[in-house]
């Protein structure tokens, strides 16, 4: 029985404990992915068809895990995803995770639909950081975000293209949930048995979305869902003169987040992105949708020399990282692997997953016979036929 | 649990499965032998991925296509079903009005408890009828004059029903029709008194397209096993089925063709289309399943005849899927059953509006407008 951070060693571990922690429909929006979650599973599951083979007898004792994408130099070959509502998860939300994105200098990903604003955020924490932006039907907000962000001297924005509408989250159906939460009579028996979780939600300052509030009533008076807001505040029509409009307005460090395909990678190094993350949404939106990690070769193939391929999504362990690496990703990221722990247990949750993941790389690195992440080469791996 | 939270399969399975006595349930619900191309029908979807395109522009998807020369809203429609009254009372009507609906095809089985008359009567949307080939062929004579004098669009004929399937679940309930209570299936009835006071208190049970020339199926409890294998003759050939198309001399379908050298003979014999099916997993354990047989008799016949996958399909990506691999619509049976047992023809445009919804809004995360853009490029097989 998993009760306490001390007892969390790995991402399964911070699950339970979230589970414990949460309410059940947050628990479910984070946990919970589209239709049958086939995609979501195949993300992780991908990892297991391909094997390392390590090389011994090399001298490997100083490792060194950092690598440099979007012309910023990390710590870690790794970073954590842009998500939204982290305040739900644990009343000080992107505070907690940024801090420690902060400690362990790799980047911080922060959603369009985050609780805490991008002025307070880069005033906290001077590392990289990454703005998420949502392509809005309404300009005046899409300006307001650009410019914010600028302002707040962030390192890179990435566009978000998998949300096009959406996805059939059917936990979130069942479970009724809205942000700010609703209480529903099916609900309540829920928030009722994790009193704490209540309290601070409502203790410890108002929900807001800072990024978006001027210009909207969703998601702040109103209860909305998640799917909701995609489907009637997100303009359809984006198209890829929309994003390279975007892309020469910000002037920086410019990625699309959620490319699949190789001639949509290379249409992405045409209109001036810098990187792209490969990616499904963590299986949220197309279910049935191929995994990450099977279509990275085919896409570092074809545009690897141009522009930074970052793995996203499924991400469990360290050696799933050295499989993306190998295969030819500049760096991964994940949502879960650090949501769960920042429901854990804040700040110090956050960097528990964060220590863990570290020190699992660096093992394995070792193991490999590897002391840099260049040393990582398609050499090491075998898929099995 | 009630209509309004049931968003997949499992959903409408479960409501049915509350609703009905268990010989009914089991009877929809049952594959053959072992099950296991039962299972695989959908199972095989899983093996290979979708890859969307991005920023492609979508605006509003047109999901509409042309099937057996009718135009219909969506690339999916109900498969024949036997004899619907003993999943709702209003049987294959409620079935009938609700394709209509949602503008696309309803199937009439040759074991339907309403006649052919009837159904033309209340629907004017888009209908197939299901044919069989009865020992008596002045039965399947019959069948074709009735269905194209009551103005049917399109017909097909099962060719995988030589012989009765195996459905052990049916041994073991004591399925037969019209329902006969044992002592074993009797709790289960007892449990579930408004299913059977609506069958006891609606129209007769009868098999009504051939009541006429026989009494099977109407008098005396007859097993569906007994039935189909008393019936339908074993001995039906390339000439017979050729006889019907010529006969029918309208939009043709084989249903339940497997191998590419079958596809090609129901060209050369005059079919517009085939439905790749083995009847649901209900007759041969072992069969291979459809979506993995689409992909190569869409290349060796896809530009002669319409290529329906019928059988497995659960999700609108399952549809999208068996579009990409070269099927022009897909048709379900269960899925569809277990909607109209748990609501009847609110059930069945429950069901209708969420597949709608489904493949709508996956056309749109894909980045397709229309259903001709989803081709082989749009999915990866796993090695
Ligand atoms: C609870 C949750 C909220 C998310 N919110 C956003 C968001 O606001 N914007 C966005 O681009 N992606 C969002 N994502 C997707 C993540 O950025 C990322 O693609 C995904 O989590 C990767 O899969 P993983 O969780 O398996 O690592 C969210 C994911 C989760 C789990
Ligand atoms: C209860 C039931 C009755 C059926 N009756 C018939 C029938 O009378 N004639 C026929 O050609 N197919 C019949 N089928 C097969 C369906 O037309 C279809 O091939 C099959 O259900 C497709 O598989 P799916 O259930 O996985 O969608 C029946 C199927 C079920 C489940």
């Amino acid at each position: 029985m998993i009760l306490r951070l001390k007892d969390c060693h790995n991402f399964a571990d911070f699950r339970k404990l979230a589970k414990l922690k949460l309410p059940s429909p947050i628990f479910h929006y984070i946990d919970g992915a589209a239709d049958d979650e086939i995609t979501y599973a195949r993300n992780t599951s991908a990892f297991d068809d391909v094997d390392l083979v390590p090389n011994v007898l090399r001298g490997v004792e100083d490792v060194d895990l950092s690598t440099t994408i979007f012309g910023k130099k990390l710590d870690l070959p790794f970073y954590l995803s842009p998500t939204a509502l982290q305040r739900l998860f644990h009343y000080d939300g992107e505070r907690a995770v940024g801090k420690a994105a902060k400690k362990f200098n790799t980047m911080f990903g922060v959603s369009a639909l985050a609780t805490v604003s991008v002025e307070e955020i880069s005033s906290m924490i001077d590392t990289p950081k990454m703005f998420q932006f949502y392509f809005h039907k309404d300009r005046g907000l899409n300006d307001s975000c650009l410019e914010r962000a600028k302002a707040a001297k962030f390192d890179v924005m990435a566009l978000t293209v998998d949300t096009i509408t959406g996805g059939n989250r059917e936990r979130d159906l069942r479970t009724g949930f809205t942000s700010p939460p609703k209480l529903t009579l099916a609900s309540l028996f829920s928030f009722a048995t994790k009193p704490m979780w209540g309290i601070n939600y409502l203790t410890k300052g108002k929900f807001e979305l800072p990024h978006l509030q001027d210009f909207v009533k969703e998601g702040t008076d109103v209860n909305s869902s998640i799917g909701n807001y995609f489907s009637t505040m997100l303009d359809q029509s984006m198209n890829w003169k929309d994003a390279e409009n975007l892309c020469s307005k910000w002037g920086g460090h410019f990625a699309l987040k959620g490319v699949m395909s190789v001639e949509d990678a290379k249409r992405a190094a045409d209109i001036g992105c810098t990187g792209i993350m490969v990616s499904n949404h963590g299986g949220r939106q197309l279910d049935g949708s191929r995994a990450p990690f099977d279509q990275l070769a085919e896409i570092v193939d074809a545009v690897g020399d141009k522009l930074d391929v970052i793995c996203e999504g499924g991400i469990h362990r360290g050696t799933h990282m050295l499989k993306a690496l190998s295969l030819g990703a500049k760096a991964c990221s994940g949502g879960r692997l650090y949501l769960y722990a920042l429901a854990a247990g804040g700040q110090a949750g956050v960097e528990r997953a964060l220590e863990k993941y570290k020190a699992e790389l660096v093992r394995d690195m070792k193991l490999m016979g590897c002391t840099k992440i260049s040393d990582l080469s398609r050499n090491n791996l075998r898929f099995r036929t | 649990m009630s209509l309004k939270n049931c968003y997949n399969f499992k959903d409408f399975r479960n409501l049915a499965k509350k609703k009905l006595p268990s010989p009914i349930f089991h009877y929809i619900d049952g594959g053959s032998d072992d099950e296991a191309t039962l299972r695989r029908n959908t199972e095989s979807f899983n093996e290979c991925d979708l890859v969307p395109n991005v920023l492609a522009n979508v605006g509003k998807p047109d999901l509409t296509t042309t099937l057996f020369g009718r135009k219909i809203d969506m690339p999916i429609f109900l498969s024949p079903a036997a004899m619907q009254r003993l999943y709702h009372v209003d049987g294959d009507k409620a079935s009938a009005r609700a394709a209509e609906k949602f503008g696309t095809f309803y199937s009439m089985s040759s074991m339907s408890n309403n006649s052919i008359e009837e159904i033309a009567n209340i629907s004017g949307g888009p209908k197939l009828f299901q044919l069989y080939v009865h020992k008596d062929k002045s039965i399947t004579d019959d069948l074709i004059d009735r269905s194209r004098r009551s103005g049917f669009d399109a017909m097909c004929l099962t060719v995988d029903t030589l012989v009765a399937g195996n459905r052990e679940k049916d041994h073991k309930t004591g399925f037969t029709t019209p329902p006969k209570l044992t002592l074993k299936s009797l709790m289960s009835f007892a449990m579930r008194p408004n299913w059977v006071f609506n069958y006891l208190t609606g129209k007769k049970f009868e098999l009504s397209n051939v009541k006429k020339k026989t009494d099977k199926g109407t008098n005396i409890a007859k097993s569906v096993i007994e039935y189909i294998n008393e019936q339908y003759d074993p001995l039906m050939g390339w000439k017979d089925a050729e006889y019907c198309a010529k006969k029918w001399n309208g939009p043709f379908a084989l249903k339940g063709v497997m191998s590419v050298e079958d596809a090609k003979k129901a060209v050369d014999i005059g079919c517009t289309a085939i439905m790749i099916s083995n009847h649901g997993g209900r007759q041969l354990d072992g069969s291979r399943s459809p979506f993995d047989q689409v992909k190569a008799i869409s290349d060796a016949v896809g530009d002669k005849l319409e290529i329906i996958l019928d059988g497995g399909i659960r999700r609108g990506t399952h549809v999208l899927k068996a579009l990409a691999a070269g099927a022009k619509a897909c048709s379900f049976g269960k899925m569809f059953l277990f909607s109209l047992a748990a609501g009847g023809q609110q059930g069945v445009e429950h069901l209708l509006k969420n597949m709608h919804d489904e493949i709508y809004r996956n056309m749109v995360l894909m980045g397709c407008k229309s259903l001709k853009e989803l081709n082989s490029s749009k999915l990866i097989y796993r090695k």
